[in-house]
């Protein structure tokens, strides 16, 4: 993200850091040009605007930003929001962008792959319209896995997951039609993503089998697909190609085996274990996350903090609560802390695990620099900006580091209002994000039919 | 991605005409004051060379004259024998070919791809043609377009075939030679297109033959030839590999863990369905697709999913699962039954011996594949399965084999590739194993049923007559495939229509297109309220419309007489019909006696009280309004519910009106009240939806209610068959505006057989806005300009009529101009439609294309164009060719003449039954013999 002052050199990468050396490097890929990597953390139940203003705005800025008006501020001359400590130290990355709409997501309470996707979705397959930004950002910064999505799935409300530490649908598509899924426990995410590299016994045999049958399945389908010509050829050979590729996916994470051991997440047992409190799953999840990210299995991961049927448990101070955040969005409290303070918590949980993510990226060198150079951290709300929301707002913190390519850094960013000229989408911003990394789409998104201004196309003034 | 991103729609949500299109000259002109002028008016190589986008605009566009001229009988033997009818002879000029072919060089057509296979030796009698008609233009550095055939022999094979099937494609679509350089002669044409032919399909390469058999060139056979009878060719089909249809992926699914009657499973917790049919309207399911990485993810999932079923279903049997854990309470089914050989394995302590190995995988096969193994699949899997065991032991180890045969291609195919007897026209008949299969999934989505599978064990599915009863019993089972339309449309009440053969109206529903109504946003205030957006586990009210013009098509199928005349000009539908009319005339019954009963209480001064006082006298009547008893803890409930019968009653029998029978008190009686979308009065006490999509609940219209038809069909005013039904309407619309353009298109392909070129990639589609003039001014500014016309004249007067319909399908005399600017009347609430100021529709069109001059010619409105349109014989034949299409799979090649032809007489002959043509084509030769591009 292009600053409007220098980037603040980092000191980290000693020799003590060797080994979290980012594995683009290690793995030969050019060093003067590491691939952009992209973080998107989601939350539930809104993400409420007036709680990502600067309590130093005062004045005529206060009044704008009371009347939704258009403004640009400097962030380096405000203070943050309380809840936004632990991003104090990254303040020169940041962006608080506000007044993005989202009225062709689904909102309300769920809304799936909307946030991602700008579309509105549903519970249904058919709903998912085409890939979400996020994979559409994969596919141009290609890594063995494409992909990760892991989430702290909902459990109760109208979104429910059967298996919360399981792998089930999460919010992202991989295309039309294409739910994407995600790893819900750190347990289930450290066997999977890890399995070519584990010490375990059983989990060996179980990744040896499941290689022999993938080898077994290409030399089948392989040989019926030679018997053929043409058309049926294709039916055949293309299947056949599939699971070819899928083994050479594995064949390149085991080719990458040293590196990816020597960032195979040391979890404690407690984020290991199936009844995990929602803060460990966080850190858990976050742990595995950024091993992935560091040892290059991908480029790009997404992670839903929480949503809205996410029992939140193991919050500071309300640690014997099983907080529900519907009730949360209903005004209710809990232990005696009132609504509005629990979503603060909650947002200050969630600003400590972007902490932690930012900060480890930032000690991991990378092509003269460090890995979070290259990298964009989005927070977002995952239903707009309340509880029952309606789309009229979609607040986002940006965390970016300085080889990234917007100019949009370290400013409070409000965009026109709703149905103003000037005014901004969902889809406008991810048209910005997927233009900024090259690729020429006019629009991403489903068009807001109510809106009645020009809304295609990117943000022009984001763009650098 | 962007405009060519596959994952994203070109069109979707905006707002603009979907598709425009230009005719071939078109394609000219336009070209003519591109940058690319000169080169890309003579030359469509050009633009095939440089993207392929611009390859299918040319071979569409000159499709066109291709499909509406006449060609001699060969064409029509075999696709690469149509080719051969557009020619004719021509002098022999071999002289300087040869060499020119070796001279001249250079062109960047080819792929960078290393050569494969021989050179391509070009004899001399279509050199000669090439000397006369093509070097000219196509040689040396200027070589029109950059194509060049004078460096031909310098190419590598690879690219030598791909610029012939380019030349191949070139004149199949009579691009080449242009207009201005005189035609081929038809002798010259065959000797070049059916050397082609021989050629690439030598080579197992034309891509023609691939490209014609895609959805999108249906139409591109000559719809005259197919029904004139010229063609004596014997049908066939393509052997082939058909993908399962996502219904017939469930069912074999259900298949696997043999689940039957009323064990069958509606939804498997963990398996996806990994196919996806396309969203066009028209036939979708076609034999064309082939598997892929995307189902393969999927299968990977679902092949661990089904597997785990599977051993827990071996190790659970015979024993009482009370005590089992379930890591995951949402999914706690396992099949009752498993395979005996997989529970011996499971059960074993030590290894299995190779039998009872042997046994497990022919198991499986059996489950997944509905046979058994091969010797050489034995041979394969015994080891494999042999190798995991010791590995992970007899649980594990079997597992893995389940998950190796559930991850086979052919698990996702349909296989028909003529196992039986070659007959005198080379073509193979379908095993009597291979008839049960195709016959089942033509009616149905199982499994060949047993007395199916019997026939054939027995060798009684052979001839034709073997087809006709198979078909016919299948056809009068009215219980076994009884089951929803489509089970996704559905809410709470609302439930989708059941019919006894859902496959046979799901063709209706593919052809008319009109399920694509749920993929519509619309904005709710603008329906003045009535109208519902799907949302979650909802359809909305597209998808309550949908549900009822099935009802219509089910309707008429079960009549079945002049069916294809019915569904154009019916005026009977149905509306808000969740009972039975027997249901409902009951129900109506008690509701007006017990109205007359306790009409004369003081119901509405003193509730309670008059309950009190009349339950017992009335028990009856109160019966009727669901109380009872006189519970105390029920009586606020009861309460209500008398004051709202009574109130219910008193604006609706009082006033001499028929209730509708599930008023919105009822439990989800809110979703139904879209009676306004047929212009019927609103469903009374069904208040409006305000602009949230919430409701404003129970308050009764001061206007005219709707007066309940309990009988239904009925009929409606201002309708006339499905192209008037809402559902269709809606599906073929915009989210804010009517889409004349797609209406008209739906006709032109659909029942008029005709063609329509893409949208060139030049043009941008958007319809210009104004808010002084109606939609089609606005569409007629743009359209009507000489080089959008003649790509237009095919479609806007055939959708303009519709403009009678607004884009929710109301029928309306006027269009509402909706802009602050035309703002006539503010209502203040947010969920009536404001008053704007309105302009008179202009309902005017023309009818083409039916090649019956008595027909042809101006329409009044859409009515008049209806009525036409079901007298037509081509829009009869026209129907045939997609029911064709919907159980072949396929498009009708030249040789299915005979076929059609016979499906055409059968629906004649038997008074326009739809069955009828579904017994002809489902014993025709097309259906029963297979064969080989190489046969």
């Amino acid at each position: 993200m292009n600053n409007r002052r220098d980037f603040l050199t980092q000191s980290l990468a000693g020799a003590g850091m060797v080994g979290l050396t980012s594995s683009r490097v290690l793995a030969g890929t050019s060093p003067t040009r590491p691939p952009k990597r992209f973080i998107f953390v989601h939350k539930g139940n809104g993400l409420l605007p007036g709680s990502l203003v600067p309590p130093t705005f005062d004045g005529d800025l206060l009044k704008a930003e009371e009347r939704k008006e258009a403004l640009v501020a400097d962030l380096d001359n405000h203070d943050l929001p309380g809840w936004m400590a632990p991003l104090a130290k990254h303040q020169d990355n940041m962006t608080i962008l506000q007044g993005l709409s989202g009225k062709m997501c689904t909102t309300g309470h769920h809304t799936w792959c909307s946030s991602l996707g700008a579309f509105k979705a549903n519970e249904r397959l058919s709903s998912i319209k085409w890939a979400t930004v996020d994979f559409e950002l994969a596919k141009l910064f290609p890594s063995p896995f494409q992909h990760i999505e892991f989430a702290c799935f909902p459990s109760g409300g109208g979104n429910s997951r059967g298996n919360i530490n399981g792998i089930e649908k999460g919010f992202s598509a991989r295309g039309p039609q294409q739910p994407n899924y995600a790893f819900g426990s750190p347990k289930v995410a450290m066997q999977e993503l890890f399995k070519s590299v584990s010490a375990d016994k059983s989990a060996q045999v179980r990744y040896e089998l499941e290689r022999k049958t993938l080898a077994f399945l290409a030399a089948n389908e392989g040989s019926l697909a030679g018997q053929l010509k043409g058309a049926e050829f294709a039916k055949v050979a293309n299947y056949a190609d599939a699971v070819q590729d899928i083994r050479q996916r594995n064949l390149r994470v085991e080719a990458m085996g040293d590196l990816i051991r020597q960032h195979v997440p040391q979890l404690a047992q407690k984020y290991l274990a199936e009844d995990i409190s929602t803060v460990d799953r966080q850190a858990g999840l976050v742990e595995v996350m950024l091993s992935t990210l560091i040892s290059g299995m991908t480029n790009v991961v997404t992670f839903t903090a929480d949503e809205l049927g996410t029992p939140y448990t193991g919050l500071p101070g309300l640690e014997g609560e099983n907080v529900n955040q519907h009730d949360v969005g209903h005004g209710k409290s809990f232990a005696g802390v009132e609504a509005g303070d629990i979503r603060e918590k909650i947002r200050h949980q969630h600003m400590g695990l972007l902490d932690t993510i930012v900060s480890r990226l930032k000690a991991v060198p990378e092509a003269g620099g460090t890995m979070f150079d290259n990298t964009m951290l989005f927070y977002l709300p995952n239903n707009g900006e309340t509880h029952h929301s309606k789309g009229s707002e979609w607040p986002f913190i940006v965390i970016a580091g300085d080889n990234t390519s917007l100019d949009i850094g370290r400013r409070y960013i409000r965009l026109p209002e709703y149905g103003k000229s000037g005014h901004k989408t969902l889809g406008n911003w991810y048209t910005t994000l997927l233009q900024a990394h090259g690729n020429s789409i006019n629009h991403y998104g489903s068009l807001d039919v109510a809106l009645k201004i020009d809304q295609q196309g990117p943000i022009a003034d984001f763009m650098s | 991605m962007g405009g060519q991103n596959e994952n994203m729609p070109a069109t979707h949500d905006r707002i603009q005409t979907n598709p425009v299109a230009h005719p071939p000259n078109l394609i000219e002109q336009t070209a003519q004051v591109s940058v690319q002028a000169a080169a890309f008016a003579r030359s469509p190589f050009y633009r095939m060379q440089n993207k392929r986008n611009h390859q299918s605009l040319n071979l569409t566009s000159a499709s066109a004259v291709f499909s509406q001229g006449g060609h001699s009988n060969e064409w029509a033997v075999t696709w690469c024998q149509s080719f051969a009818s557009l020619a004719g002879n021509c002098g022999m000029k071999n002289i300087l070919v040869l060499a020119l072919f070796q001279l001249l060089s250079g062109s960047d057509l080819v792929a960078q791809t290393p050569a494969v296979g021989p050179p391509v030796s070009i004899p001399s009698n279509v050199k000669s043609v090439m000397l006369d008609h093509c070097i000219d233009c196509h040689r040396g550095e200027s070589a029109e377009a950059g194509v060049r055939f004078d460096d031909f022999a310098d190419l590598q094979s690879n690219e030598q075939v791909e610029l012939l099937n380019r030349v191949q494609d070139q004149l199949f679509f009579e691009l080449m030679p242009p207009a201005d350089a005189g035609p081929l002669s038809e002798s010259a044409h065959l000797t070049v297109t059916k050397w082609l032919r021989d050629e690439l399909r030598h080579r197992d390469a034309s891509k023609l033959d691939e490209k014609l058999r895609h959805p999108a060139y249906g139409n591109y056979v000559n719809h005259q030839k197919l029904f004139d009878g010229s063609i004596a060719a014997a049908p066939f089909t393509q052997s082939r590999r058909w993908l399962v249809s996502p219904q017939i992926f469930h069912e074999r699914v259900n298949a696997i863990f043999k689940l039957e009657g009323r064990s069958r499973q509606t939804k498997f917790y963990g398996v996806t369905n990994p196919i996806v049919l396309p969203d066009h309207s028209g036939i979708r399911y076609f034999d064309t697709t082939a598997v892929d990485g995307g189902h393969l993810l999927v299968m990977l999932n679902n092949a661990d999913w089904i597997s785990e079923k599977q051993i827990l279903g071996a190790t659970q049997f015979g024993k009482k699962g009370g005590n089992l854990e379930f890591t995951n309470q949402k999914d706690r089914w396992y099949p009752s039954t498993a395979p005996e050989p997989f529970v011996t394995i499971v059960e074993k302590t030590n290894a299995p011996s190779d039998e009872q190995l042997i046994a497990a995988i022919h198991a499986q096969f059996d489950c997944v594949l509905q046979r058994n193994a091969t010797q050489t699949e034995i041979d394969r899997h015994l080891p494999e399965l042999q190798t995991n065991i010791e590995l992970a032991g007899n649980r594990e180890g079997l597992r893995q084999m389940l998950v190796s045969v559930l991850l086979k291609s052919e698990f996702l195919y349909r296989l028909e590739f003529g196992a039986g007897p070659t007959d005198e026209h080379d073509r193979r008949r379908l095993s009597p194993r291979e008839a049960s299969y195709a016959i089942a999934y033509a009616i149905t989505d199982r499994p060949p049923d047993d007395r199916l599978t019997l026939a054939a064990q027995e060798g009684r599915l052979l001839s034709a007559a073997d087809y006709r009863r198979e078909v016919n019993r299948l056809l009068d089972d009215q219980k076994s495939f009884y089951g929803a339309v489509d089970p996704h449309v559905s809410s709470g009440h609302i439930r989708p229509h059941q019919v006894t053969h859902p496959k046979i109206v799901r063709f209706f529903r593919e052809f008319f297109g009109y399920p694509n109504s749920i993929k519509l946003f619309k904005d709710v205030v603008r329906s003045g309220g009535f109208y519902d957006n799907a949302g979650r586990d909802y359809t909305g009210t597209a998808g309550s419309v949908t549900n009822e013009a099935d009802r219509v098509v089910d309707h008429i199928l079960i009549r079945d007489a002049n069916v294809f005349e019915e569904l154009l000009t019916t005026d009977e539908f149905f509306v808000l019909h969740p009972r039975s009319n027997e249901e409902g005339q009951q129900l109506v019954d008690s509701w007006q006696s017990a109205y007359e009963g306790l009409k004369g209480t003081d119901w509405k001064g003193n509730t309670e009280q008059a309950l009190l006082e009349n339950f017992e006298h009335h028990k009856e009547h109160f019966a009727a309004l669901r109380i009872t008893d006189l519970k105390e803890d029920r009586r606020r409930v009861h309460i209500r519910e008398f004051k709202r019968y009574m109130n219910y009653f008193e604006n609706t029998f009082a006033k001499g009106k028929t209730p509708f029978t599930f008023p919105w008190f009822f439990h989800g009686g809110q979703k139904f009240r879209h009676s306004e979308i047929y212009n019927l009065p609103p469903v009374p006490g069904a208040g409006p939806l305000d602009y949230r999509g919430q409701w404003s609940r129970g308050g009764y219209e001061t206007t005219n209610t709707w007066d309940y038809p309990i009988v239904q069909p009925f009929k409606v005013p201002h309708r006339k068959g499905i192209l008037t039904h809402p559902a269709w309407l809606l599906a073929h619309s915009q989210n804010t505006e009517t889409d004349p353009v797609r209406r008209g298109r739906w006709i032109r392909e659909k029942l008029l057989a005709g063609l329509v070129p893409d949208v060139p990639i030049t043009v941008d589609a958007v319809i210009p806005e104004d808010h002084h003039r109606t939609l089609r001014e606005r569409l007629d500014s743009v359209t009507s300009k000489q080089e959008c016309w003649k790509c237009h004249q095919r479609m806007n007067p055939l959708g303009l009529p519709f403009e009678s319909f607004d884009d929710f399908g109301r029928f309306r005399t006027a269009e509402s101009l909706e802009h602050p600017e035309n703002l006539i009347e503010q209502t203040g609430r947010k969920t009536n439609l404001n008053v704007y100021v309105t302009k008179p529709v202009n309902s005017l069109g023309h009818l083409s294309g039916t090649d019956d001059p008595l027909l042809d010619g101006d329409v009044a409105d859409a009515f008049d164009l209806i009525e036409r349109l079901a007298k037509s014989e081509r829009v009869r034949q026209s129907i045939i060719r997609h029911a064709f299409r919907y159980f072949m799979g396929r498009n009708e090649m030249p040789t299915d003449s005979q076929t059609l032809i016979n499906a055409d007489q059968a629906y004649l002959d038997s008074g326009g039954s739809f069955r009828a043509v579904m017994v002809s084509l489902l014993s025709s030769d097309s259906f029963i013999f297979r064969k080989t591009l190489e046969d």
